[in-house]
């Protein structure tokens, strides 16, 4: 049982990381007060683990066959990789982490189930692509028919409160139901728990990171996102929340950094304004290699350790 | 917690927060047209008691301003449009604080009888600037477009502008005893003129609010 | 608000006196075309009102059309020209307590630019076709008009 302590840490940070992807623009505008937030989070984040958060884990498991130190050693080195580019401010993958961990153990035990590698990778590309369409389409649509029916100041301002507050909810649930498999999916695959209980062990450490350690992570502008105004704030969070959602159906772990960011583009291609910086946008090009190739790396490290 | 019991209490409420810094806003915009009426009545009269009765006006529409931004900061609109609300009530402030400004003046030193006509006829202009201040208010509220609204209201301008030119040179021609004596009346002119600038600040200031919800 | 005739629209109820420019410039009827021209460049204004020494209160109007049609265009020497030679008499006045209304259908009967806003026989103002619009501007801005 030891060996779950790696993926509570895993799941830890991850909650502390990706937390911002769900409230961070509505506590910057002031509109969500922090503490709400992050409880929200939490307790939406575990709902989606035990409802949704079974379907993921799956196709970790199928990635390679893993053994029980395997699932301690993966865990660990995504969990150090997650920090690691936390503290570089750099946008992080967890999905991207544990799976390029599962893929550097696999290389020794040299079973790696590649068709469902391609099928995952596709899926991190389309995610980004995928929110940069639905905040484009959302915003637009949405703008549209808010401009013809809710119409008055007042009303206005009571639909933006509210709706962030609900568009958060739902993206935390998103979150939780995506990516717990990647906290512990590993788990699951080695044969150590059954998926649900994964997904309470998983959506419980994933709270535990929104609750204590997401403050810094959420307060940061140096996220390179322009401070959107409370609809494209709203617009691009239910687009994450979607993409998120989309990809728990068909079953594969995707990054809600990546989707956030990928929405927060496409709204600024709304009012043709460039709003996240290509200095940003590198950084997150840099992410994408490093994360994996980092996190396979340290695995192999482990398991030899352990072997 | 108690930020989720607020936050529940905002939506049940259905706006009450916000309808009650709306109301005091018309309150506060009402007040400021009923000050240039009873001002333009007092020029035409020569009332000094008139002129009194818009300083008691200023007064009261100080004691308004209070209470909006109070009423603002306990949670009502959203963060972000606040501060312009609160620009706003205080650009409406600024309009009272030269209107009192210019029956200070008055009090102090009157009018030439030469320069009466076309002060009254600014006097006047002023009031329905600020009648149409308050139309542009409640467009706003409503989520309308105002480019229709500003656009009168900078007519007005305009023509307050050109009775401006002739005011200022007319007054020049005024013989003065002694320089304070034609500093008051100086004084009195430039506020008097510049009551319809803030006006427009004040209208423009409720695009930008307008604006900020789209 | 007021009850409108849908048939006749009104604009507004607005009355003359509020919209009118009440700074006439006057030139005398025996200077020259050019001063006037002078002038009204100077001031940026379209027509000014000639007093005539004849009689007190006796007034004409010239127009930038007149200097402009009679003079300019014909290739005359407006320093030559007397502006008692061209301006137009009476001046066609309205009442200070009428409508913007009532000032636009005026100018279209008498088929002129402006009109000379008189109480009691003297000018005291001028309203022109631009001030009947902002006029209506600012009546439909105010929600005058049922449409």
């Amino acid at each position: 049982m030891w060996r779950l302590l790696s993926g509570v840490f895993l799941g830890w940070s991850l909650g502390a990381n990706d937390s911002a992807n769900v409230f961070g623009t509505g506590v910057t505008t002031g509109i969500v007060r922090y503490r709400t937030a992050i409880v929200l989070t939490a307790i939406f984040v575990i709902l989606g683990a035990l409802l949704e958060g079974p379907k993921c884990m799956k196709i970790v498991g199928e990635l390679s066959h893993i053994l029980p130190n395997d699932a301690f050693s993966c865990a660990l080195a995504a969990a150090i990789t997650m920090t690691l580019m936390t503290y570089l401010a750099i946008p992080a993958s967890a999905s991207q982490a544990i799976i390029g961990a599962v893929i550097g153990a696999s290389i020794l035990s040299g079973s790696a189930d590649f068709t469902k590698l391609y099928k995952i990778v596709a899926c991190w590309v389309i995610t980004p692509i995928g929110a940069l369409v639905a905040g484009y389409t959302i915003h637009r649509v949405l703008g549209y028919v808010l401009d013809k029916t809710v119409v008055s100041l007042t009303r206005r301002s009571l639909f933006y409160s509210a709706g962030i507050i609900a568009t958060g909810c739902y993206s935390a649930y998103s979150l939780g139901a995506n990516n717990v498999a990647n906290v512990t999916g590993v788990y699951v695959g080695s044969g150590m728990l059954t998926p649900e209980t994964a997904a309470i062990v998983g959506g419980l450490s994933i709270a535990g990171g929104v609750l204590t350690y997401s403050k810094k992570v959420m307060m940061t502008v140096g996220k390179g996102i322009v401070p959107l105004d409370p609809f494209s704030a709203l617009v691009a969070v239910l687009a994450e929340g979607i993409v998120l959602h989309l990809f728990t159906q068909i079953g594969v772990p995707v990054s809600s950094s990546q989707a956030i960011v990928g929405a927060v583009v496409g709204i600024g291609l709304v009012g043709d304004i460039q709003t996240v910086s290509g200095r940003m946008l590198a950084k997150i090009g840099l992410g994408w290699v490093l994360t994996p190739v980092l996190a396979g790396v340290m695995t192999l490290g482990f398991t030899t350790l352990l072997t | 917690m108690h930020e989720g019991i607020m936050f529940l209490e905002k939506i049940l409420s259905h706006g009450k927060k916000e309808r009650q810094v709306t109301e005091d806003i018309r309150e506060h915009i009402k007040l400021l047209c009923t000050a240039c009426e009873v001002f333009v009545t007092a020029l035409e009269k020569q009332d000094r008691n008139l002129m009194m009765d818009v300083i008691e006006l200023e007064r009261e529409g100080d004691a308004v301003r209070r209470k909006v931004i109070s009423h603002i900061y306990e949670g009502a609109f959203l963060p972000y449009l606040r501060p312009d609300l609160c620009k706003f009530v205080e650009l409406v402030d600024e309009v009272f604080g030269l209107l009192k400004d210019t029956v200070s003046y008055y009090l102090e030193a009157g009018l030439p009888a030469k320069l009466k006509d076309d002060s009254i006829r600014v006097a006047l202009l002023n009031q329905r600037m600020c009648e149409m201040l308050l139309i542009t208010f409640e467009a706003m509220l409503r989520g309308e477009d105002l480019r229709e609204k500003i656009l009168a209201i900078r007519i007005y301008e305009k023509k307050i502008d050109d009775i401006k030119f002739n005011l200022m040179s007319d007054a020049y021609q005024v013989p003065i005893e002694n320089f304070w004596k034609g500093k008051v009346l100086s004084d009195l002119l430039s506020s008097l003129t510049s009551i319809s600038d803030m006006i427009e600040d004040a209208s423009d200031h409720l695009q930008i609010i307008h604006l900020g919800t789209r | 608000m007021a009850v409108h005739d849908l048939q006749q629209r009104r604009v507004g109820g607005m009355k003359v006196q509020e919209f009118m420019t009440s700074k006439i410039e006057v030139v005398d009827s025996n200077s020259s075309v050019y001063e006037a021209a002078e002038k009204m460049v100077d001031k940026r204004i379209r027509s000014v009102a000639v007093r005539f020494s004849s009689s007190e209160g006796d007034f004409g109007v010239l127009t930038t059309r007149d200097i402009v049609f009679k003079v300019l265009a014909k290739g005359i020497n407006p320093k030559k020209v007397k502006v008692s030679e061209i301006a137009s008499k009476p001046v066609v006045c309205i009442d200070r307590e009428s409508d913007m209304d009532d000032a636009a259908t005026q100018m279209l009967k008498s088929n002129i630019a402006r009109l000379f806003v008189c109480d009691q026989g003297k000018i005291v103002g001028l309203v022109s076709l631009l001030d009947v619009m902002a006029a209506e501007l600012i009546s439909h801005a105010r929600g005058d008009h049922v449409s």
